[in-house]
């Protein structure tokens, strides 16, 4: 039996959930039985191979055209996608900028920091367009399955795994693997 | 009493009629979530968290206010009620910023524990994008209205519990806030920082700012234990961590309170910006130096036993347990010590009097208050006169002072026209008489006169007053004789207190018991450090004379020790031993109270 393909990436987030999903430590090797990691941030290939995956995992928040494209991407060459952490699944930290307003933000933060002499706001066509609102990565795109945490336990997300291994959908997080923060 | 059966879930409950579903469910054993709903409050089906399906009825009904009726069938679990249940809490959950991480009440909130138990795995709407200011305008605890969701238990608990209807819904929609004084920051609103809307809040909406983000409640232990404040004596919660008290709440079981708490009682007691004192101080070479217990009782003993007996003089803060008072007492019965006074004041005694409970304040049709500022001195004892005012009762306030119960009052009297105050009051069916120190000797036997026909409560000044009292430990102090001076002052603040430094002749010797440094402990031969409320163990007696136990919930500072083991150890430099055990000690002192006629079971 061919292995079971996953692909990850992140889009405005810190890395955390990612760090979580290694923290499922040995039962990695265990894992890597039956499947293969394809494109993450942690490997070579950075896409998700054009004959798809069957799970696809998403880390961050939704906050400019470039996290949209990503999003977009894998859920194109995906089966499951699954958003993991508070960012990707409630939109997170970053979106506390909704509450003062992404120009606000940008010109806070390039601007007016006390550190900045001669501030500018970066633009340039090969970055991100900074959207209106920061949202969760279902705003954008459809998710099968949302693990909220920050970071989701290590154990959260490798028993999403297992009952997704096992063929068992939905899947439904315990209450103990279940948290907001 | 008639009762009616109802079927919750397939179970079969025999209840009054009138009892909500909720109550019936409870009663079968069946949980129904809730949010807005409280057990001190009054449940008015703001959330529709506890929505349940009852055969017959065309849409779900709230449980916490549906009444039940004979052979209901009630679904509380149902597909139809689950998904309702969710339906709700998505929208409560869009509405403002109710993102966990960080917000301070994250493991301890309702709204969260409900996410958790109905799987809400991420937003099902539009995310939080207004922003709400947050009211920091109280010293010691903020609204962050952001938070808020409306339920309506801050509102309700300062209507209901407090009486002091300072909250209220502003705006409609969701311009909805929850506001003071129609819109006035909190600070410069009519709220007098009780904090029972923060120990009510489901969320971290309103939450304290000195314990904040400081241990949850599974990371902390708790400790019931006894307010030291007042007179009243009302039942707290202590939660420490690592061996430092977080914060204190009122205890929702105890009989004098029922989780009601004032200022005092819950804020300023922690804020104590007051330098302790952690060593036992002993005057040497004219400063106050650093010594051993032991070196610090023996100066003080043999002092004592050098001095007559009439030039000693014993002054005690009534914020000691009945142990260290009933210690004290028999102490200076034993010495034969009589020059003894009590740091406050104390209100008169009346004879033939029936003394009444503070719960009988809410069955008082006519509550009069003579010489006494509840408001001021005892604030929770002020919340259940408000909240029978509330409910119809006449007020009548007989002072001569500035008395903050007087815009509440129906009639206000000048102590010289006590008379007419009671003839009012001795026409109600129910009169409730409270009573304070400042009832002058003249109106005794006027008061006296409502004796067939009223409940007596004294509010007593200082805290374990009756107890002091009672071991006679008020025999009318005179400094100017005093050649050796034992003050047991605790923690006690330096103002105005009978003592007065100058009076104390300069070669007194003068040994001081405290918690805290003050010009008393600079003038002081000896300096005993104290343990403070949250550090003692032992008895208080109330107003009521209900003995109730404090509890330490944490070591005391430095080398301090509870009052009643002080006084133990000074007792036994003289030659005197008590019981070993505290609670044997304990059991006598309660036992000389009962004899006084002041504990009452």
């Amino acid at each position: 039996m061919s292995k079971i393909k996953i692909a990850t990436d992140w889009l405005a987030g810190c890395a955390g959930c990612h760090m979580s999903l290694l923290d499922i430590d040995e039962r990695i090797v265990k894992l890597l039985e039956s499947v293969e990691f394809t494109s993450s941030p942690v490997t070579d290939l950075k896409h998700p191979p054009e004959d798809g995956v069957t799970i696809g995992i998403l880390e961050g928040a939704v906050c400019n055209t470039h996290n949209v494209e990503v999003a977009k991407e894998m859920r194109k060459r995906c089966q499951i996608l699954i958003a993991i952490g508070d960012c990707a699944t409630f939109g997170g930290v970053p979106a506390m900028r909704n509450l003062v307003g992404t120009q606000e933000a940008l010109k806070r933060a390039y601007i007016e920091t006390e550190s900045v002499v001669g501030g500018l706001i970066p633009g340039s066509s090969e970055l991100g367009e900074p959207l209106d609102t920061v949202t969760g990565v279902d705003k954008v795109v459809k998710v099968d399955v949302f693990i909220p945490g920050c970071p989701p336990s290590a154990d959260a997300l490798f028993f999403a795994l297992s009952e997704l291994l096992a063929g068992r959908t939905p899947v439904i997080l315990p209450p103990e693997y279940l948290k907001y923060d | 009493m008639s009762q009616v059966i109802v079927t919750i879930d397939n179970i079969e409950v025999k209840v009054r009629p009138g009892t909500t579903i909720l109550a019936a469910a409870k009663e079968a054993g069946i949980d129904i979530p809730t949010l807005c709903n409280h057990r001190a409050l009054s449940p008015t089906g703001a959330c529709r968290v506890c929505v349940v399906e009852v055969e017959g009825q065309r849409t779900l009904q709230a449980a916490c206010v549906f009444p039940v009726a004979e052979g209901m069938k009630i679904k509380t679990d149902s597909d139809r009620v689950v998904k309702a249940r969710k339906l709700v809490l998505d929208m409560i959950f869009a509405e403002r910023n109710h993102f966990c991480p960080f917000c301070e009440a994250s493991g301890d909130c309702e709204l969260q524990n409900l996410g958790y138990r109905y799987g809400i795995d991420h937003w099902a709407y539009e995310t939080y994008l207004k922003p709400y200011p947050i009211d920091a305008t109280r010293q010691f605890f903020l609204m962050d209205h952001n938070r808020c969701i409306l339920c309506g238990r801050c509102i309700r608990a300062c209507d209901e519990l407090v009486g002091n209807h300072t909250l209220g819904l502003r705006q409609r929609g969701t311009r909805s806030m929850v506001g003071a004084d129609t819109d006035t920051p909190f600070g410069e609103s009519t709220c007098i920082s009780c904090g029972t809307c923060l120990q009510v809040c489901p969320t971290g909406a309103i939450f304290d700012g000195r314990s904040s983000y400081m241990g949850r409640e599974v990371q902390t232990e708790h400790i019931k234990s006894t307010c030291s404040q007042c007179s009243i004596g009302c039942g707290i919660e202590i939660a420490t961590r690592g061996g430092n008290v977080l914060r204190v709440k009122g205890d929702w079981d105890a009989e004098v309170n029922k989780g009601l708490l004032c200022k005092k009682g819950r804020f300023e007691k922690l804020h104590d910006g007051r330098k302790r004192v952690e060593v036992p101080l002993l005057r040497q070479g004219g400063g106050l130096q650093a010594v051993s217990w032991d070196q610090a009782l023996k100066a003080t003993a043999e002092r004592v036993k050098e001095s007559d007996a009439e030039g000693v003089g014993v002054l005690t803060s009534s914020n000691a347990t009945n142990e260290a008072l009933y210690m004290l007492s028999a102490l200076t019965r034993e010495m034969k010590v009589t020059n003894i006074g009590l740091l406050n004041g104390v209100s008169p005694g009346l004879s033939g009097i029936r003394r009444g409970a503070l719960a009988d304040i809410a069955k008082g049709d006519v509550i009069l208050a003579v010489g006494a500022d509840p408001v001021r001195n005892q604030p929770v004892a002020s919340f259940l006169i408000k909240r029978a005012v509330d409910k119809g009762a006449r007020l009548i306030v007989v002072d001569d002072a500035d008395n903050d119960l007087s815009c509440l009052a129906t009639m206000k009297f000048g102590v010289p026209d006590v008379g007419r105050a009671v003839d009012v009051a001795a026409r109600a069916e129910n009169t409730v008489v409270i009573y304070g120190e400042r009832v002058p000797s003249s109106a005794v036997g006027t008061l006296e006169t409502l004796r067939q026909r009223a409940v007596f409560i004294a509010l007593e000044p200082g805290v374990n007053t009756q107890a002091a009292v009672a071991f006679g430990l008020k025999n009318g102090f005179k400094s100017s004789a005093v050649k050796t001076l034992f003050v047991l002052f605790g923690e006690e603040q330096w103002d105005g207190m009978d003592v007065k430094l100058g009076e104390i002749g300069e070669d007194a010797f003068v040994t001081v018991v405290s918690s805290y440094i003050s010009p008393l402990t600079d003038r002081a031969d000896v300096v005993l450090p104290m343990a403070i409320w949250s550090e003692r163990s032992g008895t208080l007696t109330n107003v009521e004379g209900r003995v109730q136990k404090v509890r330490a919930a944490v070591y005391p500072e430095g080398e301090a020790k509870p009052d009643w083991e002080i006084i133990s150890l000074l007792a036994g430099m003289l030659g005197k031993k008590f019981d070993e055990s505290p609670d044997k000690i304990s059991d006598r002192a309660i036992e000389a109270l009962k004899g006084g006629g002041i504990h009452r079971e």
